[in-house]
């Protein structure tokens, strides 16, 4: 987040499938905080059934698009497009309702309560003001069973899971909402491999449903590349690189992003560290 | 000092006298007071009654037990006599006993220019030095309800809770001629208002030879439970048949246990302290023995009058040693308390002539 | 030992009941009721059972509702002192002429709008709900003197209606059970339960689950006060026919906490038992009358009565540890 003008947005979009509209996309879309730009000139888009992974260092803003998204702040100024209808994203009912779902990284759980709740989380089924718990068992049983969750028991306390079930609850809650459009905040982090393992898992087998766009942030890149159809980096508030996973590679990602802050520049036209600056003053 | 166990023939306003107006001043005063507004003589503009014209004074009146229903009737004694003598007054103190408390309210008192202060002295020393700080600086100070011999108050107004709980103590040996089991039930042990009732008591039986085991039953502060812990003890513990209080929710507690097992009927005897309705009640239906009036009322309406005449003579008329007498209500006496509820009692606001 | 499917048979039905965290209290309460028994043979006669039963109800009934509010992460400091005013509500609204019956109904609703007071003020204003609801304390404490013109007055007694409302012999206990078990229902076999388990545990998730987390927590506060009211006609009708300005109190308030924190619920929210609650006043009332039938000193009562609190309090949460079998690493 800062005040320098960036780069100008890097190679448009890719070739989208057939004529469908991307299911998610957002055209200059910029977000300014007073005199600081969090975001600035943002184009981006999902298809339908793509799996986008946004990296970008820890300031970049990538937070902030992601409230944006999930209809927590307004932009200060561009689009956003829902299958290639502008759509106003005033609140979080509204982009739910739009069928956008959001993993935040506090995942939103429950903890004392049975994981066929927190799946059911303020979409409990009832038979007049009484809870329909055999049946809400049934679907949830079922449910993970497709998505190849594997709990051992859906009544199961949230908090006695490993932290790797308990964001695949997370996410399968998301999904089981009927969403069309899934954001998720570094579900990977602070996630040893096993773990991690078990979400990568998951989302693998949402990318292969077709039916749900989803945007995935992570700070590992070949965890990133695993999963995802592109990657897209955000830095100083714009997109300046968006390549399919399969026309890069880690090295080239780690290259773009730590090289910023490296003396000697980088790809991307950045400030240069303050190493440059002693080192141009000295006589 | 004795108490005046009123004949039944006894007229209100004598009750209400008791044996407390020794001084003829006093009663000198309260006749001009009740003479209503006539025109005065003097030359200067008019204050109450006959008297001429003062500032307003203002008395506060430091309690323990701010709260407490007994007292009700003394804050209603306090306002009658303000408006009789055209005097205000501020109620002060601790709702819990609680001393530091009240020293605080008392030299509050002072620094704020008080023109008396009247303050129940249920600690031996804590109110020594601020007694005379206020006498220094020409506070009179009178005590009512509780005294300490060593303070040096102008004087004390009312029945003192030792010497009452050795009142009652000998009424207990009475009832008992031949000693027993008795249960003396404090609602909280160590409070400043009740405990003294209760070693008085305990010392009067054990002064009168004969043999008695007193056990001092704790049953709490909250009215409700109360009754039930003295229901609890009763039940389990069958041979003692005193029961006998020494506050006014234990007391109300005893009456409604008694009655719920007509324990008059199997040998009983109950009794004690105040004038909540229930117990006056179970008096009259023959329940319960007897209850104790320490006339509250009088507690406040008397040291107000004393005050403000100390004030108005300059220091002339000094206030005189009252005691406020102690009433054994037995069934004999308890239809006049029952009919209506009054100021008096405390148990309403409303001014009334009873007669 | 954890999260293990749960097996029909009579296995199961042990499983199930080692799992209530409503044992470990229950277990405390049947040994005390056997150690006052055997050392009392009045302890188990009619009379005080009922004795029993009269310690228990005031604040198995505000705990009742205090266990919803505890269990979304809040707490009412000020029910002790609405017990005590409700009843001089209704005796004031019926002075003035109005029929016994919507004397009540009024009187409640106040307890209710005094709920709503403390809901709207910590939610709003962002108090603490601690803070909120001492200062309403001291207000209420403040009022009743006032309203009651500081002096206690006869319950009435004649009537049906105030047969139900505490005259019969069992009613106060009746209705402590009654509103017990449908407090139990309703926190673990309704939606709005649920929802308030979540505002307990994760308030920030809950509302990003769509839930209304301040509603959910103001309705709360209203059963509690609503329960306190309550609780105060009845107990004063029913025990000491009268009542009294100083009933209740702080003193109440806290047995009412305390029975809910015995008998499971957590201080910190996210989860609770209201028949646990129930079982924690009938420990404390045990306790309480279980001396008293012993005639134990005075002095030394209120020493053993904190000890065997804190006894009981340690007892209570090893049982509980041992049925979760706290989870390692």
């Amino acid at each position: 987040m800062t005040g320098t003008t960036p780069e100008p947005s890097a190679e448009p979009d890719p070739d989208p499938t057939g004529t469908r509209p991307p299911a998610i996309a957002v055209e200059n879309l910029a977000k300014r905080y007073g005199q600081v730009r969090a975001l600035n000139d943002v184009n981006l888009s999902v298809q339908r059934g793509e799996v986008l992974g946004l990296i970008g260092d820890n300031g970049a803003g990538k937070s902030t698009l992601i409230k944006i998204l999930t209809g927590f702040i307004q932009p200060t100024s561009g689009r956003i497009l829902i299958d290639g209808q502008p759509v106003v994203l005033s609140s979080v009912s509204a982009a739910r309702a739009l069928g956008i779902e959001t993993v935040f990284q506090d995942l939103a759980l429950i903890n004392t309560l049975p994981v066929y709740l927190n799946l059911h989380l303020n979409k409990e089924l009832r038979a007049g003001p009484f809870l329909r718990k055999s049946l809400m068992r049934r679907n949830a049983r079922s449910y993970l069973n497709d998505i190849g969750i594997n709990i051992p028991s859906v009544n199961a306390e949230v908090a006695q899971l490993s932290g790797g079930q308990r964001q695949a609850i997370a996410v399968a809650r998301s999904v089981y909402s009927n969403a069309n459009i899934l954001l998720l905040d570094e579900p990977l982090a602070a996630m040893g491999a096993k773990e991690g393992g078990i979400i990568l898992d998951l989302i693998s087998l949402l990318r292969g449903r077709g039916d749900l766009s989803i945007i995935l942030i992570a700070h590992n890149y070949s965890q990133v590349l695993d999963v995802c159809d592109r990657v897209a980096l955000l830095q100083h508030g714009g997109i300046t690189f968006n390549k399919k996973t399969a026309d890069t590679s880690a090295e080239e990602l780690l290259d773009l992003v730590a090289n910023e802050y490296r003396i000697g520049g980088s790809k991307a036209e950045g400030r240069g560290s303050f190493l440059t600056e002693i080192r141009d003053a000295r006589p | 000092m004795e108490f005046n166990e009123a004949g039944p023939a006894a007229s209100r306003r004598a009750l209400l006298r008791g044996s407390a107006l020794a001084g003829g001043g006093v009663a000198a005063a309260l006749a001009l007071a009740a003479c209503g507004s006539g025109s005065s003589s003097a030359a200067a503009a008019s204050g109450t009654g006959n008297f001429p014209a003062t500032p307003k004074f203002k008395f506060v009146f430091v309690n323990h037990v701010t709260t407490n229903p007994f007292f009700q009737a003394t804050q209603y004694g306090i306002q009658d006599a303000c408006a009789l003598v055209n005097c205000s007054y501020q109620w002060v103190g601790s709702e819990t006993s609680d001393v530091s408390q009240m020293v605080t309210a008392m030299n509050t008192a002072i620094t704020s220019g008080a023109d008396g202060i009247a303050v129940a002295l249920v600690d031996q020393t804590a109110f020594n030095a601020p007694t005379t700080a206020a006498l220094a600086k020409n506070i009179p100070v009178v005590s009512y309800n509780a005294d300490v011999t060593t303070n040096a108050r102008l004087t004390y107004v009312g029945q003192d809770l030792y010497a009452a709980g050795q009142q009652m103590g000998q009424k207990i040996a009475s009832l008992f001629p031949s000693g027993g089991d008795i249960a003396i039930f404090i609602a909280t042990p160590g409070s400043l208002n009740i405990q003294p009732r209760a070693d008085g008591a305990a010392a009067a039986l054990k002064a009168s030879g004969k043999n008695f085991t007193v056990k001092q039953v704790t049953t709490g502060a909250d009215v409700n439970p109360e009754q039930s812990a003295i229901d609890a003890f009763t039940q389990g513990n069958k041979s003692f048949k005193g029961l006998f209080a020494v506050d006014a929710g234990s007391t109300q507690g005893i009456a409604n246990v008694m009655r719920k097992y007509n324990l008059k009927s199997q040998g009983y005897h109950g009794g004690g302290f105040d004038l909540l309705v229930p117990t006056e009640q179970a008096i009259s239906d023959g329940i319960l023995d007897f209850t104790i009036d320490q006339s509250a009322y009088l507690q406040g309406f008397l040291p107000v009058l004393y005050l403000y005449l100390y004030k108005l003579s300059g220091t002339l008329v000094s206030p005189p040693f009252t005691d406020t007498g102690l009433k054994f209500v037995t069934k004999d006496l308890v239809a006049a308390y029952l009919k209506t509820q009054n100021r008096f009692e405390g148990s309403a606001a409303k001014q009334l002539y009873l007669h | 030992m954890l999260s293990k499917q749960r097996i029909p048979g009579l296995a199961g039905v042990s499983r199930t009941l080692l799992r209530m965290r409503e044992l470990s209290v229950i277990a405390v309460v049947v040994v005390l009721l056997l150690y006052f028994g055997v050392s009392n043979s009045a302890f188990f006669s009619s009379s005080n059972l009922g004795n029993i039963a009269n310690f228990t109800s005031a604040a198995a009934i505000i705990a009742a509702g205090e266990v919803f509010l505890l269990v979304c992460g809040e707490i009412d400091l000020s029910t002790g002192m609405t017990f005590a005013l409700i009843p001089f509500v209704m005796m004031s609204v019926n002075d003035h002429g109005v029929p016994m019956f919507f004397a009540v109904i009024i009187a409640l609703l106040v307890a209710a709008v005094i709920g709503v007071f403390n809901g709207l003020v910590s939610q709003l204003l962002k108090l603490p709900s601690f803070i909120t609801t001492l200062g309403t304390l001291y207000l209420l404490h403040g009022i009743t003197l006032k309203v009651s013109n500081n002096f206690p007055r006869p319950a009435p007694q004649d009537g049906f209606l105030m047969k139900i409302l505490g005259v019969g012999e069992w009613t106060e206990i009746i209705w402590a059970v009654l509103l017990v078990t449908l407090m139990q229902v309703i926190l673990t076999q309704t939606r709005w339960g649920v929802h308030t388990i979540a505002t307990g545990a994760n308030t920030l998730g809950a509302s990003e689950a769509g839930i209304s987390t301040q509603w959910v927590k103001i309705r709360a506060f209203m059963i509690a006060s609503t329960f306190a009211g309550f609780a105060g006609i009845l107990d004063g009708t029913h025990i000491s026919h009268s009542f009294d300005p100083n009933a209740g109190g702080n003193d109440l308030m806290f047995e009412a906490v305390a029975a809910c924190v015995i008998g499971g619920t957590a201080l910190i929210g996210g989860s609770g038992t209201v028949v646990g609650a129930l079982f924690g006043a009938l420990l404390l009332a045990v306790l309480q009358d279980g001396f008293n039938i012993q005639g134990v000193s005075a002095t030394t009562f209120i020493m053993i009565e904190g000890i065997a609190i804190l006894i009981a309090m340690v007892l209570n949460t090893q049982l509980g540890r041992l049925r979760r079998g706290v989870k390692e690493g």
